[in-house]
């Protein structure tokens, strides 16, 4: 597990990011939202070493990470970097050899990770001479080809097509089935959605929330959907019920308990048919709004 | 929040993937330093302009010793037969000397047909004598130096011969005790003539490498910080790595261009036959080799540091000024600098690997000096690689062009 303890890092006088502390879990993916400027980028540099923070610390199964850790994880920028003049084959190697792989080995993962980019038959091409969605295939196959510990990903599906997220998404899982934590940050809320088992909110340089969907929705405000004839339109007037929403025989409501719940249910029984009071399960991304107005 | 055990980083490799050697792989300074040569030795235009400059040193020579060797055959209209005399001493004189300039003379009968004989281009030149005996040479529109030369001489001879004999003495007598030798101190006369020209081959030489290899080095950090790859390789290995890498990579394919560069003209110079000098020029090439190594050392780390602060390779060109400076400096030692002002060059990091391989050649130098020299260009080059590295360190990950001084108080 990947944990990230009261990391701090200022620019000048402003803080970009302010003690935040949260986790990423093993085996599982960790979607990393918030507005722009809310300090994804600079904590994932910090995360990676790139940038120094200035209090706070990295832990890697608890204790803290060392240069030899940072080589083992992968990571994608949110600037893309490669070399546009070069062999794409001929660069991923030379990164896989930085990274500590032998020649033959980087060479052959490098080879498998693009036939399944279907750019095998590329590899020799320079990087520029790719579409702007191949280059970006070539820079996940860079971020993942010496099979990292940990993958740290910026903005992993930004200029992707629908059939290369899907590809990304099942290159990822298989990731995270050996027990890779992956943190990526995105702001297409319903692949974060799709995919994260966790989610960490920030917002202006500090953490809003984190935890994993089933908590963070256990913590959300309890709402209700209730349909009922002939009118939904009395439950303004019951206690302990915040009305959301209420249109002809519908009504959205927030509830503060399980007795409130009941009691509103007893009384729509009472006025008349009740057709439907269900628990409305709320997206990752409605919690992030949530969170986030 | 569940916790899993900690995934081992050989514990999920894909099956049937070998596992990446461990500990087998090389340093990272030289991954960068080997990918740096294949990169510019697999680059088409590099490959070319290293020949086509081969080619260029290797026909200069041999254009220069065909000059030298070509013969000349001079014809000059005369009347006379002291005119003829004159004309068959210089034609004695010049095959003797190198064998192979001829003058030939074309008796005419009077001073108009001779000047004719200039004016229609049958004839180099006319050499006619006036009543008072003073000789004239009339050529067209020029008058070669080596046909005056030649002519000259023996117009000098045939009259202090036939002075001498009207006075009842010989050429002998009347010029002995005329002759000077020259020697020098230190060095040789021969020397000096191959300093002048290994000196202005030295400085040319180390000026052309320093920038072209510079601007690579400077070019090849800017576009890792323009392309933001430098992001990545900081994650995989340490910075300083990366810069050592490409200062090592780059000092590595100047030498042996010019190591090569050299070769071509010592081989050519041999094959040629116009090695006389040769022999004098080899020690003082090994000596250059020496110290192009160091200050080309410290010129890298100057020009890394370039490109570090540039933020497009365009940036260069304006930021480059103080290096390019120093480079013609040291040129400037290869072609102008005597006396004591050589001797302080041979002592200034960078100059000095211009300066000091000339005092080699102009004069004995103890042992001690180029080492001397080389231990203060070895100390600034650490000095220059140390600080660099510190900005380079700092600029490189910062996106966008900086000045020296915000780049110092910059933190990473």
């Amino acid at each position: 597990m990947l944990h990230v303890q009261n990391l701090t890092r200022r620019f000048g006088e402003h803080t970009a990011v302010d003690d935040v502390t949260f986790s990423v879990p093993s085996a599982k993916m960790t979607g990393f939202v918030g507005a722009n400027g809310a300090g994804k980028t600079t904590t994932m540099r910090m995360i990676m070493g790139v940038l120094t923070a200035h209090a706070g610390e990295v832990l890697l199964d608890g204790r803290t990470v060392t240069a030899d850790d940072r080589a083992t994880f992968g990571y994608m920028p949110e600037e893309r970097g490669l070399y546009p003049k070069q062999p794409i084959i001929d660069q991923l190697v030379y990164l896989g050899q930085l990274h500590r792989m032998s020649q033959g080995d980087a060479r052959s993962r490098a080879q498998e990770l693009l036939e399944r980019f279907q750019l095998g038959d590329r590899r020799k091409d320079k990087l520029e001479s790719l579409s702007l969605g191949n280059q970006q295939r070539v820079q996940i196959a860079a971020s993942l080809l010496h099979r990292p510990s940990v993958l740290i990903l910026d903005e992993p599906f930004s200029g992707l097509d629908p059939v290369a997220v899907d590809s990304m998404v099942e290159l990822l899982r298989e990731h995270t089935a050996q027990g890779v934590p992956v943190l990526f940050s995105s702001h297409q809320l319903d692949l974060v959605d799709r995919l994260c088992d966790n989610l960490v909110i920030l917002q202006k340089g500090r953490l809003v929330t984190s935890g994993s969907g089933d908590e963070l929705r256990a913590a959300a405000p309890r709402r209700h959907r209730l349909t009922v004839s002939p009118d939904a339109g009395w439950v303004r007037e019951e206690a302990g019920v915040t009305v959301i929403d209420v249109a002809g025989q519908d009504a959205v409501v927030e509830l503060d308990n399980d007795d409130a719940a009941q009691r509103l249910l007893t009384a729509a029984m009472a006025r008349g048919r009740v057709h439907e009071f269900s628990r409305i399960r709320p997206t990752l991304s409605e919690i992030y709004r949530g969170v986030s107005q | 929040m569940s916790t899993i055990t900690k995934p081992q980083h050989a514990a999920h490799q894909p099956e049937g993937a070998p596992p990446s050697a461990p500990g087998g792989t090389q340093p990272a300074w030289l991954i960068v330093t080997l990918r740096e040569v294949m990169v510019k030795t697999k680059d088409r235009g590099f490959a070319i302009s290293t020949l086509v400059t081969l080619v260029l040193i290797v026909a200069g020579v041999v254009f220069n010793a065909y000059m030298d060797n070509r013969g000349e055959d001079f014809s000059v209209a005369v009347i006379s037969d002291a005119g003829r005399s004159v004309v068959a001493l210089a034609d004695e004189e010049g095959r003797a000397d190198d064998g192979n300039t001829a003058f030939e003379a074309v008796v005419v009968g009077s001073d108009d047909a001779a000047l004719d004989e200039v004016r229609g281009g049958d004839v180099d030149a006319a050499l006619l004598q006036n009543e008072d005996g003073l000789w004239t040479l009339t050529g067209k529109e020029e008058v070669s130096p080596g046909l005056s030369g030649g002519l000259g001489a023996a117009l000098e001879s045939f009259a202090l011969s036939t002075n001498a004999a009207a006075t009842g003495s010989s050429p002998q007598e009347l010029l002995a005790g005329s002759e000077l030798e020259q020697s020098l101190l230190e060095g040789s006369t021969e020397n000096q003539a191959v300093a002048s020209v290994a000196g202005f081959a030295f400085g040319f030489l180390f000026y052309m490498a320093a920038i072209i290899f510079g601007l690579q080095i400077a070019n090849s950090v800017v576009e890792e910080k323009q392309n933001r790859v430098v992001e990545i390789l900081a994650t995989a290995i340490p910075i300083r790595q990366l810069l050592y890498g490409k200062v090592l990579g780059n000092t590595i394919l100047a030498m042996v261009q010019l190591a090569m560069y050299g070769g071509a003209a010592l081989l050519a110079l041999n094959l040629t036959g116009t090695s006389d000098l040769v022999g004098g020029i080899i020690p003082a090439s090994g000596w250059f080799l020496v110290f192009f190594l160091f200050g080309f050392l410290i010129l890298a780390a100057m020009w890394a540091v370039l490109g570090s602060l540039a933020s497009r390779p365009e940036d260069l060109n304006n930021s480059s000024a103080p290096v390019l400076a120093l480079i013609l400096a040291a040129l400037g030692a290869g072609l102008f600098a005597t006396g004591q002002l050589l001797v302080v060059a041979s002592y200034v990091p960078v100059v000095s690997s211009v300066a000091m391989p000339i005092r080699m050649l102009n004069t004995e130098v103890a042992l001690w000096e180029p080492i001397l020299s080389l231990v203060i260009a070895l100390a600034a080059a650490a000095a220059l690689i140390h600080l660099g590295e510190k900005i380079y360190r700092r600029a490189v990950m910062q996106p966008g062009a900086l000045s020296l001084r915000k780049a110092m108080k910059l933190e990473q």
